[in-house]
């Protein structure tokens, strides 16, 4: 269905929203495709591994090394990119250290990166406007991306590095789960963790790096985590999330810039964040099991049975001390014990066939009264359950008052409680 | 606002003179520092409750999504209350309260869901907050103006030239109407262009228009010639009063809520068992952050901001382990950042070593053709400056440096060592085995040491008269024997048997 979505979108934008696929905007839906599929698959480990703000912080970081590398080699952008790299990199070490040697947390640590290395990226890019040579302008798109200003190379390039980061990927797969879901295990067992936690921190600030000239340094952060986050909510496997990061990556890339073509004044780099937010805000909503409606739903039926079960109890006992299980129960009873949920209860009940209404109350049904007596028993039985149940040394089982208890224990001991709650009334 | 500049003013002036205070106000370095240091101040104090709270990432996002509450509020003030953008109006303070509690509200309410953690929760909202600004500034960029170099680095470097005069000697205002002498007036042909004919034409029609008519103030009077005594007046840079007051307003604020944010920093459920609001207090300090990350706008920009928050109390977490002492050391490595960042912005380091000739000497040395006038931009620097602060810091703290820390495992190291060979040596002293176990030359080998450690630990020993050699044997004496009972007795609670023989 998502798939059909994507694929239907292209014709949807040209037909209804007018858009014009010349060649400027293809390579840049491309581009932006492309580098959603790679930072929204590598964008997954920062998310799983509790580290999202990493990518806040090293898409700061590389703008020195943008700035040195220009100085020293001009503007190509393959040496740009690496002296990002390298700049980027020269920061997790840096957050390593003062983390390992000193007191100061990780969220501190990245804070003081992000900014220092920004200042200097910023000094170095004010220094460089002061140049003589006039190619230093576009320098500071990297800031906030120029999407406009990407060529076919540039989506070879996207291509290439991420094709090759995934084959880093796919061969240590099994190393990066590790020490993702149990890095202390990973440790224990001697995987060398020192070097695996490098390896996956290069593959991020790889895509990060890829990603600058299109989405820029500030927004890089939700470029990279969004997808993950939204992919997470569908499903609990690592492959699959990943997967589906990709293909959410790709979503908010593509249809971002194909958007921000609608208007001239429509930058494209925030417009991906906000496609990508809305996917992270919908997959919140509706993913199945996770999603906020399925919860909802769920504790709106939760309190529903809560209710008709203590509703039931409560009719079952007052009718019978007042004479019988056939006796009514008048209203006022049963709302003024329980209130609202009393109402909600009566409603459930006689929706169920367990209650009628008569002239002056409710009254049980036969089946009412039988379901109402079982269940008195079994709650009765798992009152004497959590008096003895040690004593009578029977199996450990989860309290649970709103499964019958003769559907947890064996008949056996079912037994034994009916036996030691008949002594302990003697 | 203008009134609290002149009650300062009065006061200054009681101390220097008119025109002292223009020069020192008029010197980019001064009014910049000032401007910086003051920023420093609250960015300081408020950071240091943010990092004791894990929360110091909180600043980098509100300090981004400030940007959105400015933009909403110029579109406010320019669209709906056709008023001027000002970057120092009362909207705009609103506009940054709001789009700081917003940032926290939307953080909480993704983590709140259970389905995001809370670093990804950040991860999410401000991003998005900041993405919304840039389409509106890009949409909207005309009404706006506020481009891009602004929100990066704003404008330190100008904050003595964007003033406020202030006028204290002959004040009155000089209007010019169309009958003064002074007025100019001038025909002007109303039908001329329509027409397509001269002034001389027959059919031109004329006005006359007066071009000078208007009131002035009396500074334009006398630059216009209109009036003969020059009005004293004074030139106050705006950023001064706007960081000034997020400076008296941080500074009051912790103040007066000392006890209840300590508590609230150090424990939350205490605080509020004993009746505190901690809630209210945290946003409360987010609302602050926001307040000071917009008064900051103009000059560091949006981004560079955040160091103010983070650094200095970074480096003051290095130095002291007290509440009290880190609200003072903060506030003062941060104004010593803005202090030596000007310097360092025009090339100087703590004015000691100059950056040109290092530029000369990449240029000869590696054929690069830089400037060689190191220039650039201020605020930049000042956070250069304050993360170098941090680094020696980080080396130097007496506490938790770097250097001390390795200091304190190196003499553990020794001890260590020390404890180990005297154990030894107390082990095998009067056994069979004596002679072979304890041989200096081959003592070495049973704890798999190079011989020159050996021997570095040996002296140690016998330097401090522990140990003994006989005969190439190492023995204990009296006092190496009552070191080791009392360390045994100290550190492993069971008291050696004696040595035999």
């Amino acid at each position: 269905m998502f798939a059909a979505g994507v694929v239907l979108f292209v014709p949807f934008s040209q037909l209804a929203l007018g858009v014009n696929y010349d060649y400027t905007l293809r390579t840049v839906a491309l581009g932006g495709a492309l580098l959603g599929v790679v930072s929204g698959v590598l964008g997954s480990f920062a998310v799983l591994r509790r580290e999202s703000l990493i990518g806040d912080a090293l898409s700061h970081a590389a703008l020195p090394g943008v700035g040195i590398a220009f100085l020293i080699a001009g503007r190509s952008l393959g040496v740009l990119l690496i002296g990002a790299a390298i700049a980027s990199w020269l920061g997790v070490r840096f957050i390593n250290a003062l983390t390992r040697t000193t007191r100061i947390k990780q969220d501190t640590a990245m804070g003081i990166v992000l900014a220092a290395w920004f200042a200097l990226g910023i000094a170095l890019l004010t220094y460089i406007q002061s140049l003589p040579n006039a190619s230093q302008a576009g320098l500071d798109k990297f800031i906030f991306g120029q999407a406009a200003a990407i060529v076919e190379s540039d989506v070879q390039l996207i291509a290439v590095v991420g094709a090759i980061s995934f084959v880093v990927l796919g061969l240590f797969w099994k190393e990066f789960k590790l020490i993702t879901f149990d890095f202390e295990f990973a440790a224990a067992n001697g995987f060398r963790v020192g070097f695996l936690g490098a390896l996956l921190s290069t593959l991020i600030v790889v895509a990060i790096v890829l990603g600058l000239q299109l989405a820029g340094v500030i927004l890089m952060v939700g470029m990279l985590i969004a997808p993950g986050i939204a992919a997470r909510q569908w499903t609990h496997k690592l492959g699959q999330m990943v997967l589906l990061s990709g293909v959410f990556g790709a979503f908010a890339g593509g249809v971002g810039a194909i958007l921000s073509a609608l208007d001239v004044d429509l930058p494209t780099g925030p417009m991906i964040i906000v496609v990508a937010f809305a996917v992270v805000l919908l997959s919140l909503a509706v993913a199945p099991d996770r999603g906020l409606l399925w919860t909802s739903l769920q504790r709106r039926s939760d309190a529903r049975r809560f209710a008709a079960i203590n509703t039931l109890n409560d009719i079952y006992r007052y009718a019978e001390a007042h004479g019988g299980v056939n006796h009514t129960v008048p209203s006022d009873i049963v709302i003024g014990v329980r209130g609202r949920s009393g109402i909600a209860g009566l409603r459930a009940l006689t929706q169920d066939g367990m209650i009628v209404r008569t002239e002056d109350g409710w009254r049980l049904t036969d089946a009412g009264a039988d379901t109402a007596g079982r269940q008195a028993e079994s709650l009765r039985l798992w009152d004497v359950y959590r008096t003895f149940g040690e004593a009578l040394d029977l199996p450990a089982v989860p309290e649970d008052r709103l499964r019958d208890i003769r559907d947890v224990l064996s008949p056996d001991d079912i037994e034994a409680l009916v036996w030691a709650s008949a002594e302990d009334k003697r | 606002m203008e009134g609290i500049e002149q009650i300062l003013i009065s006061i200054l002036l009681n101390f220097v003179g008119r025109e002292e205070m223009n020069a020192f106000l008029r010197d980019p370095r001064s009014a910049a520092v000032i401007v910086g240091a003051l920023i420093a101040l609250s960015g300081a104090l408020l950071g240091t409750f943010l990092l004791l709270r894990g929360m110091a990432l909180t600043s980098d996002a509100i300090s981004h999504t400030v940007l959105l509450g400015i933009v909403v509020a110029f579109l406010v003030m320019t669209g709906l209350l056709g008023l001027e953008a000002d970057l120092s109006s009362p909207w705009l303070i609103i506009g940054a309260a709001g789009a700081g509690v917003a940032t926290v509200v939307l953080t909480e309410a993704i983590y709140r869901s259970g389905l995001v953690k809370q670093d990804a929760a950040l991860g999410l909202a401000f991003p998005l907050l900041f993405a919304v600004a840039i389409i509106l500034v890009s949409r909207f960029a005309d009404d706006v103006h506020l481009d891009a170099d602004s929100v990066m680095v704003g404008e330190i470097g100008v904050a003595w030239a964007n003033t406020n005069s202030h006028c204290l000697g002959p004040c009155e205002t000089v209007t010019v109407t169309e009958d003064d002498p002074r007025a100019e007036i001038t025909r002007q042909c109303t039908n001329c262009r329509e027409l397509g004919i001269s002034p001389r034409d027959a059919a031109a029609e004329f006005v006359e228009v007066c071009s000078n008519c208007g009131t002035y103030s009396a500074a334009q009077a006398y630059r216009e010639g209109f009036t003969e005594i020059e009005p004293q007046l004074v030139f106050w840079p705006k950023s001064i009063t706007v960081t000034g007051l997020m400076a008296l307003l941080t500074v009051g604020f912790v103040a007066l809520f000392y006890k209840e944010l300590k508590l609230s920093t150090f424990d939350a459920a205490l605080a509020r068992s004993l009746g505190f609001r901690p809630g209210l207090i945290s946003y409360a300090l987010m609302v602050l952050v926001s307040l000071v990350a917009v008064g900051a706008f103009d000059a560091v920009g949006s981004i560079l901001v955040i160091a103010f928050f983070i650094i200095p109390p970074a480096a003051a977490y290095l130095l002291s382990d007290r509440l009290g002492v880190m609200l003072l050391i903060s506030p003062l490595i941060g104004t010593l950042g803005a202090v030596f960042g000007y310097d360092l912005a025009r090339g100087h380091l703590f004015g000691v070593i100059e950056l040109s000739p290092v530029l000369a000497w990449l240029n000869s040395t590696f054929d690069m053709a830089l400037v060689e006038q190191w220039d650039t931009s201020i605020s930049a620097s000042m956070v250069l400056m304050l993360f170098g602060i941090f680094v020696l810091c980080w080396v130097l703290s007496p506490k938790y440096g770097l250097i001390s820390t390795s200091l304190r495992r190196a003499a553990q190291r020794k001890q260590f060592d020390d404890q180990v060979v005297l154990g030894h040596v107390y082990n095998h002293s009067g056994t069979e085995r004596a002679a072979e176990e304890l041989a200096v030359d081959h003592l070495h080998e049973h704890f798999r040491w190079t011989p020159r450690k050996m021997q570095r630990v040996l002296s140690r020993l016998q330097a401090s008269a522990l140990v003994k050699v006989d005969g190439r044997v190492v023995t204990l004496t009296a006092l190496g024997s009552d070191a080791i009972h009392t360390f045994r007795a100290q550190y492993l609670s069971s008291t050696p048997a004696p040595i035999a023989g």
